[in-house]
């Protein structure tokens, strides 16, 4: 199995004649080893201040924040190694990049976790061992230690947890009560015309949808099934004032009182604003609905890439994003704040920290919550979305 | 020349910011004439065009049109019409609709347009299929003859020629002069033509009006400003002449080599006001002959030979006078050479044919 | 005419000098366009492409409404947008190119800014302005006019106005060159021949800025038809246009097919309907032979 295995046999052909086949490749990583070291010696005579050469270099494909230099600089100083980033933009993006030939350049992946754990049948992880990590898990909160199923494909661990969070109603507690956000009922009430604000970040706002509608979005769906995603979409888009990808318009919305609600996010959304000193803008979950949990729960895991070629450091910088330390500065950027799966990091936290990141509500959420995968009709209810967003003109 | 003018200026003054480009003009054309607008660039020539046309406004001064006053009147309301240098046919339209564009403005009826404008291409000798191009298919002269038509459409009291042949090739220039000509004479419209050419303006008009820096400095006949100039810079205007730095005394002539029997000039050779002092006797180099042996002039000089040039018709020679003065003359070509390169002459020339003016008059 | 066509094609040397040209064209243009139009019988499940030829995707398009109605909608807006640039820049670049010779260029360097500023930043910036409680209504309400006067935001309104807004340059700039172009003489013989300031603008600078106006038209609707931005962030998403449905077929739904075949869909139309304007305002009717 290799990526183009997929492709006609004329393909494959051409893919070898052009050496951008496996063993092509690795000749090539040769190559520009080679050539890097060659470059390095060229320049031995020159300083470049910081960016002298560093023995070892890795790739590392992650959500902004993952980045952070006072997370990475420790370790790369501490290792002598180089880190370059490819921040992923959309989790499906970011794996179709890896199955498109970026995973011959990545050597760790931080991303959403069914994503990460489609790694696994994709062939482009590296199975874990989690005795190798015991010294990590050791720390972790229970609902978090191994096995872990979600994170887990045909029996093999395939990443780590690294952050988390909920995914509900975010509210402005000044204009509307958290009372009335026990379900999803506002966004319907039509009172609430043109003041509902709807995640533009795709399956995210559907699947809080389908649960109110009673539909379980994780389970396999009929015609019937999806005709009532079909009917609550439409409902929604009835009451919707915008729909905002960019996380700060959601933000400033909700300050200003002109979106009552945000559909489609969560903790993600609301903390950064809490962290400024608004703490009237929370992020809630509903009551479960006729047994239905409403909540979603998001966790974010990081995988070896099978064909890393430093297997070593890699699991070093795995072992390092979820440390105590780093897990202190992920859980609280300014971008946004989310809790982590390092149980010890609660200890770092200051009474202003655990209320920015809501940690008294965070395993209410838990408890109501589905765990996220991806939804196996996720493509009809993308294409059911489009067609609503059309008719809702 | 009788009756009453069709333009009067009176004392018009345009200042462009400090640039005084009309410096107190003051024109009177009769009905029907002919008259050339002429100097070199910057005299004021197109400016003066573009207040009679209406573009521009003088700052004082008035204008007026067979009686009427202009001044205030838009371009679009005088009894003018203008051919441009550039043509300004325009790009969008037929021939047929470039020249019949003034009288549809005027509400005409489209069949009488139609008529008119067949008349006018006819006048204009050029084919009828020409009617349904556009300008841009046409070569130069044709275009020259669309424009002329536009302007002439409407009955213009007054026709403005804005340098139109100055674009235009020798040969071309020639044709269309004579047909400017016979345009004037067969339709009857004042003319008013301005040209940086004064061997154009002497071929083509009743009077010729010299400009420089924005003031008139002579209005005459073309016989008048040839041979009778205001001064010096309308006398070089013309081309190739012979001005010999004379004194005058009385009324007799004097200059270094200049022999004669009698060195009086008649009143009519000098140009009015010339008192005694320093003056320029012209003499055109058509009219002086070299003389033989024992051939008698009224004005005779020596000269050497310096260059000879062939003019097609005539033959020029250049020569330096014993006091160092150059001086051309200029001979039928089949007639014998009277002399080579280096050859001293004897040349005469009458008294008829002389004309005594100032260095440089001011206006 | 056609005999130097075909001596050009026979001329080895011209070929030669034409392969550089070719080359780019077909691996920067053809090719990329054969891809796609290959990628459009592939088909996806569960965000990966697998390759197969088939129909799917094409059947998909020509039954489901939702796509044409999408497109139908950007067509609306992009004509709409195009006529507002027009009839806004017209005056704006009549006014450089005759009224306001005097200060033009620094009319030109304003122009010049505000097109060079990122339109992110521009749109996002609208935003501020028109929000319910933005700069718009701020001012409104300080000289007593009731709270929210303007409420266009996430509406066609304020997407039309974001359009219009970041697309007026070209337009300006366009037609500006148009009529600058114009030999005043033409001007000063139409007042000569008779015709009032109306009638010359109507007669001579509008025919003869035909041109201008077309070229604006055509790069104002290729642009307006690809907009995403503005829909996005200023119409609130709500009533998004075809770049956005194929930015969200690519991105969201992974379907490299039915967004590869939604992309030729907008191409091909974009084309017809210039195509079509081309017709109905035929350059050669009105200007002759060019």
């Amino acid at each position: 199995m290799s990526w183009y295995s997929d492709l006609p046999k004329f393909y494959q052909n051409q893919i070898k004649a052009m050496g951008l086949d496996d063993e092509g490749m690795s000749r090539r990583r040769l190559l520009k080893t080679a050539g890097a070291a060659a470059g390095a010696a060229a320049m031995s005579g020159l300083t470049f201040g910081r960016s002298a050469r560093a023995a070892s270099q890795m790739s590392y494909m992650c959500w902004e924040g993952y980045n952070d230099p006072r997370i990475i600089d420790p370790f790369k100083a501490a290792n002598d190694v180089d880190i370059a980033f490819d921040l992923i933009v959309d989790s499906p993006g970011g794996f179709a990049k890896l199955q498109a030939g970026a995973s011959r350049e990545i050597d760790l992946v931080s991303s959403d976790m069914p994503w990460v754990t489609r790694m696994g049948p994709a062939g482009l992880a590296l199975e874990l061992n989690p005795d190798d990590y015991a010294d990590v898990y050791a720390t972790f909160y229970d609902q978090f230690k191994p096995p872990f199923e979600p994170l887990m494909s045909e029996g093999k661990t395939i990443g780590v947890a690294t952050r988390w969070g909920w995914v509900g109603g975010c509210i402005n507690t000044d204009i509307t009560d958290p009372d009335t956000w026990r379900s999803y009922d506002p966004v319907f009430d039509a009172k609430n015309k043109d003041k509902i604000c709807v995640m533009d970040w795709g399956d995210w706002p559907i699947l809080p949808m389908a649960l109110h509608a009673g539909i379980d979005p994780y389970q396999e769906l009929d015609a019937a099934a999806l005709e009532e995603v079909r009917k609550v979409l439409r409902a929604m888009f009835k009451n919707t004032r915008t729909l905002v990808a960019d996380l700060t318009q959601a933000q400033k919305g909700l300050l200003d009182g002109s979106l009552l609600g945000c559909i489609g996010a969560g903790s993600y959304l609301t903390s950064a604003v809490r962290k400024q000193g608004h703490k009237n803008i929370i992020a809630t979950v509903p009551d479960p609905k006729n047994g239905l949990k409403q909540g979603i729960i998001w966790v974010e895991a990081t995988a070896i890439v099978k064909e890393t070629d430093q297997p070593e450091l890699a699991q070093k910088l795995l072992k390092h994003v979820v440390s105590k330390e780093a897990g202190h500065i992920l859980s609280l950027l300014d971008t946004t704040c989310n809790v982590v799966t390092n149980k010890a990091v609660e200890a770092l936290y200051t009474d202003e920290e655990k209320s920015i990141l809501q940690t008294d509500y965070m395993w209410h959420a838990w408890d109501n919550s589905q765990m996220h995968r991806i939804a196996p009709n996720i493509d009809e209810m993308l294409a059911i979305w489009q067609e609503e967003l059309a008719a809702a003109q | 020349m009788a009756g009453e003018p069709i333009l009067e200026i009176r004392d018009i003054r345009k200042n462009f910011g400090a640039y005084q480009a009309l410096k107190g003009v003051s024109l009177s054309v009769q009905q029907g004439e002919f008259i050339a607008l002429v100097g070199p660039s910057g005299c004021g020539k197109t400016t003066l065009l573009k207040q009679i046309a209406g573009f521009e406004e003088p700052d004082s001064g008035s204008l007026s049109i067979a009686g009427q006053p202009m001044l205030g009147v838009p371009a679009a309301a005088r009894p003018t019409s203008m051919v441009f240098q550039k043509l300004a046919l325009f790009p969008h339209m037929t021939v047929a609709d470039n020249i019949g564009f003034p009288l549809k403005l005027r509400k005409v009826d489209p069949a009488i347009i139609a008529k008119r404008v067949e008349a006018m291409i006819e006048l204009m000798q050029l084919k009828r299929e020409y009617l349904t191009r556009y300008p841009r298919q046409l070569s130069g002269g044709e275009q020259q003859r669309v424009a002329l038509a536009r302007s002439m459409i409407s009955e213009p009291k007054l026709l403005l020629l804005d340098e139109p042949l100055s674009a235009l090739d020798v040969k071309l220039k020639k044709v269309l002069q004579a047909e400017l000509k016979r345009l004037h004479r067969s339709v009857g419209v004042t003319f008013v033509h301005v040209t940086h050419d004064l061997e154009e303006a002497i071929m083509l008009a009743d009077r010729i009006c010299v400009m420089r820096s924005g003031e008139i400095l002579q209005v005459g006949g073309p016989n008048d400003i040839y041979y009778r100039p205001a001064d010096s810079f309308v006398a070089g205007f013309i081309g190739d002449t012979n001005l010999l730095a004379v004194t005058v005394k009385g009324n007799a002539v004097s200059a270094p080599g200049l022999t004669a029997a009698d060195p009086t000039v008649p009143a009519q050779y000098v140009a009015p006001g010339l008192g005694d002092g320093p003056a320029l006797l012209m003499v055109r180099p058509e009219l002086i002959t070299p003389l033989e042996s024992g051939q008698v002039a009224d004005f005779t000089i020596d000269v050497t030979i310096t260059e000879i040039f062939c003019k097609g018709g005539t033959v020029q020679f250049r020569s330096n006078t014993e006091g160092g003065a150059p001086l051309i003359f200029e001979l039928p070509g089949a007639s014998k050479q009277p002399a080579d390169i280096g050859d001293k002459l004897r040349l005469g020339f009458p008294k008829r044919d002389i004309y005594l003016f100032r260095e440089r008059v001011a206006a | 005419m056609n005999g130097e066509i075909d001596r050009s094609w026979r001329d080895p040397e011209l070929l030669v000098k034409a392969l550089p040209s070719v080359i780019l064209q077909t691996a920067f243009f053809l090719a990329p366009l054969l891809m796609t139009v290959a990628l459009t019988f592939q088909r996806t499940k569960n965000f990966q492409l697998t390759w197969t030829w088939s129909l799917d995707t094409w059947t998909d398009i020509f039954t489901k409404p939702h796509y044409w109605t999408i497109l139908g909608h950007t067509l609306f807006m992009a004509i709409t947008c195009v006529i507002l640039c027009l009839v806004i820049a017209f005056p704006v670049a009549y006014a450089l190119a005759t009224r306001l010779r005097a200060f033009q260029d620094h009319v030109k360097v304003l122009i010049t800014f505000a097109f060079l500023t990122d339109a992110t930043l521009k749109t996002f910036g609208w935003v501020l302005f028109l929000d319910k409680n933005g700069a718009a209504n701020y001012l409104l309400q300080q000289v007593g006019f009731p709270p929210a006067t303007i409420d266009i935001l996430f509406t066609d309104w304020a997407t039309m106005l974001g359009m219009v807004y970041n697309l007026l340059s070209f337009a300006i700039f366009t037609i500006y060159l148009s009529i600058d172009a114009i030999d005043r003489s033409l001007i000063l013989a139409a007042y000569d021949a008779g015709a009032s300031k109306f009638r010359t603008f109507w007669e001579v600078t509008l025919p003869l800025a035909r041109p201008g106006i077309w070229a604006a038209s055509v790069l104002i609707f290729l642009l307006a038809v690809g907009v995403f931005l503005e829909p996005k962030v200023l119409g609130g998403g709500k009533s998004p246009m075809s770049a956005e449905l194929i930015r969200q077929t690519f991105e969201t739904r992974v379907n490299w097919p039915l967004g590869a075949a939604l992309t030729l869909v907008l191409m091909t139309v974009a084309v017809f309907v210039v195509l079509l304007f081309n017709r109905v305002y035929s350059l050669k009717r009105h200007m002759g032979p060019v």
